[in-house]
């Protein structure tokens, strides 16, 4: 019984990295006045609900919370968080980040969506969203708050 | 007391941000640290400062797969962020010669991270950081009004380095590091403040871009060959933003420069846009470098013993406002019927206190005395006496609440006449020792309803023996018994050492004296005829005690008084005990060099210095001993067999004594005038006669000595004084 879990679990896991794909991901920021913007990366599944944290632009968990819809399913979801936090961005810079997004939620309603949020200033929670579908991820991606573009490029 | 409009405002502000400044010194002293200990990492390459780009970033395209990000930090540190040959993220120090990974690049640690956050805005975000920035603001004023007042102490900036006397720690620490640390306390507060404006917005300016027009049909070129990559050292570069896709003539290389941005195009090498940063950015930068001393150790350690003095800034201020309030004026009587008016005119309290001590005696005495500051000098209708006790401050001019004295006598003339007297405090350690007291001694001389009672008394360094010769000098003019006890104007306790007790008499019936000898703990010179202090209550209340040197050790010859403080205090002692006491070098009582024969004249427990001076008299210079005693008990045969011990070993030539309580009652005045030729010729070749015991005795010894002198040499006693032949200490 326990070989067949193992062998299970392996299957799973080899099935799993065959079907994750790797995006270079870069965020251009506004050139807005205050502290650096922290932003989450989250995979947002077809109900409107967050399904995986993919990455985190802001180092002090203390100020995870201004990220209010974000942070109410990570205190539930208990991500690691560690191997895919890093600094925060301050305005007029650009961040880059690598993505790794499951093939499989490819053309089913998902999206990605970058949320914003600054020290005593306004919190975006859909600065920028796209389609998780083949073409909307080759495209340049207009921000709606601290964010001015975000940009995809598929690593091969 | 009136203090100056600087000092208040010094003080206020102070007050204000003592409490924040208290955490930023602490936090910034840490940071300062950490800075110093960030810029110790061993990430930066050896040759980092000539490397140009078109050097470097050939080479790093050839090990790094892809580059996202390179940047320069302040402590010249290069780092990349992007993937490796794996395809695995990479963010590390590298070697920009030949791509060499030196480190990962980590956040800062927890710790410093929450120091950042408490020095930065106290954890209350906005507010916090409204409250740094004005607590910043507050130190910048508080370092400029206390340039006012170093300045204003020091008579001008041209002073402002010259010596600054010392008249307690807290005081002579904070001007002194006031002055050393201007500069790095002026700038943390000038960059804290620039950089809180800059939150707030307040300095704003735009970007000023300049274009540069593109060449059409520009060639194609490597990076190794872009003229700005030639032209552009790693060390100009902050950052460098590499093109998001390779071969979009959309996507620019964004090479951030110290004052300037450039967006280079990837194909050609032309610089595409050039955007100037505003000054405030560049300012800011230099602020945050000058703040956080990260660009150079050297600076940071600075900046850390700066901090690290804020912190003893704000001790020592705090002990100094203490100090000056502790000394409050009562009075129970009105200018109006005061008949002793006490003038004191005091910078940082301690000439008041002693005026106070002499006015509360005078009170005692049942005077009616009052004391004021010679700022409010007025018309005091019944007034015969004035007391005038002034420091000088700075080169010679008037402590902060005598100012207007000058005026003030002149405003108000009396009708009466007034007799006057004049003590100056002072250090020799100034050039101008006590000039303002003898500049007002000389324009109330100039007073007609003034009369100068004494002549202008000096006292260096807070000396409660040159006070006492005043006290006693003026109380013996105006008969008024005031205290000539130094203790009682000595005003604070320090260098108390610890002395083992290896010897203690106990009194008998007809013996009141015991004797104590003490072991000094540590190595302490002293000589016969200094004095020990004790503190018997530890209350500052002061007892001293004539010390003879015997073996290296102190013994004291005391009287035991029923209820006396210092002498039941003494007698409580047991062997083994340890006591705190102070030694007081008394260089007018020591035993004289040069003299060719020497007298020790003395009464009662007076005779215990020179028992240590008389064993200590290897030279056997000729010694004579008178002394008096009231009984001859086993005490004084004591001292008569030490005697007879002494004069078979030459140091003693002879040992005379007096009775005053047995029969053919005799007191050493008696033996004097018998043995008249031999003091005369004593004084007349030079000899000296010291006299030791209770003041009563030192007057009529002094008569005696006096009206002899004048019969046999035809010179008064005051001359051979002069010549420092007559030496005393009495009590």
């Amino acid at each position: 019984m326990k070989k067949i879990l193992a062998f299970a679990l392996f299957i799973g896991t080899l099935s799993a990295s065959a079907q994750t794909a790797r995006y270079k991901c870069m965020i251009q920021m506004n050139s807005y006045k205050g502290e650096p913007a922290y932003v989450v990366i989250s995979l947002v599944n077809p109900q409107g609900g967050y399904e995986k944290t993919l990455s985190v632009l802001g180092p002090d968990k203390k100020w995870h919370n201004t990220l209010k819809e974000w942070h109410k399913f990570e205190t539930k979801a208990k991500t690691q968080l560690n191997a895919i936090t890093g600094a925060s961005v301050n305005g007029g810079d650009r961040a880059m980040r690598t993505l790794e997004i499951d093939e499989s939620k490819l053309n089913k309603g998902y999206k990605l969506r970058f949320e914003s949020a600054v020290e005593e200033q306004k919190y975006y929670v859909k600065d920028v969203e796209i389609d998780v579908t083949p073409e909307a991820l080759a495209e340049r991606a207009e921000g709606t708050g601290y964010i001015r573009f975000v940009k995809l490029s598929k690593v091969q | 007391m009136t203090l100056s409009v600087w000092r208040y405002a010094h003080l206020a502000l102070a007050v204000v941000s003592s409490l924040f400044l208290l955490i930023l010194s602490v936090t910034g002293v840490i940071l300062a640290v950490g800075a110093v200990n960030e810029k110790a990492q061993p990430y930066r390459a050896d040759n980092v400062g000539s490397v140009t780009l078109a050097q470097s970033l050939p080479v790093l395209s050839g090990v790094f797969p892809e580059i996202t990000t390179l940047t320069v930090d302040h402590n010249r540190f290069v780092s990349i962020e992007g993937t490796d040959r794996d395809g695995n993220p990479i963010n590390a120090y590298i070697n920009p010669v030949n791509g060499a990974i030196l480190g990962d690049v980590k956040p800062q640690s927890d710790f410093i991270q929450w120091n950042i956050a408490l020095h930065r805005s106290l954890f209350l975000k906005e507010t916090g950081r409204i409250i740094i920035g004005l607590v910043s603001f507050l130190l910048l004023l508080i370092t400029l009004t206390g340039i006012v007042l170093i300045a204003k102490r020091q008579q001008g900036l041209r002073h402002f380095f010259a010596r600054i006397n010392k008249d307690f720690f807290s005081q002579y620490f904070h001007v002194v590091s006031g002055r050393l640390f201007l500069v790095p306390v002026l700038m943390l507060a000038l960059t804290g403040t620039y950089l809180f404006m800059v939150r707030l917005g307040l300095t704003e300016a735009g970007s000023r871009p300049v274009s540069h027009t593109a060449t059409a049909g520009a060639a194609p070129k490597a990076p190794a060959d872009f003229p700005v990559f030639r032209n552009t050292r790693l060390t100009e570069v902050e950052k460098i933003e590499f093109p998001f896709m390779p071969d979009d003539p959309e996507e620019f290389y964004i090479v951030k420069l110290k004052d300037r941005e450039l967006a280079v195009n990837q194909i050609t090498g032309e610089v595409v846009q050039e955007t100037r940063y505003p000054y405030s950015l560049v300012l800011e930068k230099l602020s945050l470098n000058l703040h956080t001393g990260r660009t150079s150790s050297v600076w940071a350690i600075i900046l850390a013993f700066a901090s690290l003095n804020i912190l003893l800034f704000i001790y020592t201020g705090f002990d100094m406002t203490f100090r000056r309030s502790k000394t409050k004026i009562r009075n129970r009587h009105t200018a109006d019927t005061a008949e002793y008016v006490v003038l004191a005119g005091s910078e940082n309290g301690s000439t008041l206190a002693f005026a106070h001590q002499v006015h509360q005696q005078l009170l005692a005495l049942g005077y009616t005395s009052f004391l004021t500051e010679m700022n409010r000098f007025t018309h005091f209708p019944e007034a015969r006496h004035f007391l005038i006790f002034s420091s000088t401050y700075g080169l010679g001019t008037a402590p902060a609440n005598a100012g207007n004295f000058e005026k003030l006598i002149a405003k108000f003339p009396h009708s009466q006449k007034v007799n006057y007297s004049v003590v100056g405090f002072g250090s020799k350690a100034y050039p101008d020792f006590c000039a303002y007291a003898r500049h007002i001694d000389k324009e109330l001389a100039g007073q007609p309803w003034a009369s100068r009672y004494l002549d202008l008394h000096t006292v260096n360094d807070r000396s409660a023996e040159e006070l006492t010769a005043w006290v006693k000098a003026w109380s013996e003019k105006s008969q008024c018994a005031l205290a000539t006890t130094p203790a009682l104007y000595t005003t604070r306790v320090t260098g108390l050492k610890k002395f083992k007790v290896i010897e203690k008499t106990q009194v008998t019936e007809d013996n009141a004296t015991f004797r104590v000898v003490l072991q000094p703990e540590r190595r302490n010179p002293f000589r016969s005829g200094d004095l020990l202090a004790v503190y018997p209550a530890n209350d500052g209340r002061e007892r001293l005690y004539s010390i003879g040197k015997r073996d290296g050790n102190i013994q004291l010859m005391v009287k035991l008084h029923p209820g006396g403080l210092g002498s039941e205090f003494l007698y409580a002692l047991e062997e083994g005990n340890r006591v705190a006491a102070r030694i007081a070098v008394n260089k007018s009582f020591h035993f004289p060099v040069k003299a060719p024969a020497v007298v020790m004249i003395a009464n009662g427990t007076g005779i215990a210095p020179f028992l240590g001076m008389i064993s200590e008299n290897r030279k056997r210079v000729p010694l004579s001993l008178y002394a008096g005693f009231r009984h001859n008990n086993a005490l004084s045969h004591q001292y008569r067999s030490f005697a007879d011990e002494e004069i078979a070993a030459g140091r003693l030539q002879r040992f005379e004594t007096a009775f005053s309580r047995e029969e053919n009652a005799c007191y050493v005045m008696d033996l004097i005038c018998r043995d008249a030729a031999f003091f005369a010729g004593l004084l007349k070749n030079k000899g000296t006669i010291m006299i030791c015991g209770s003041l009563a005795m030192q007057k009529d010894v002094e008569a005696v000595l006096n009206t002899l002198c004048m019969e046999k040499n035809g010179r008064g006693l005051h001359f051979y004084k002069e010549q420092g032949q007559v030496l005393s200490d009495c009590y």
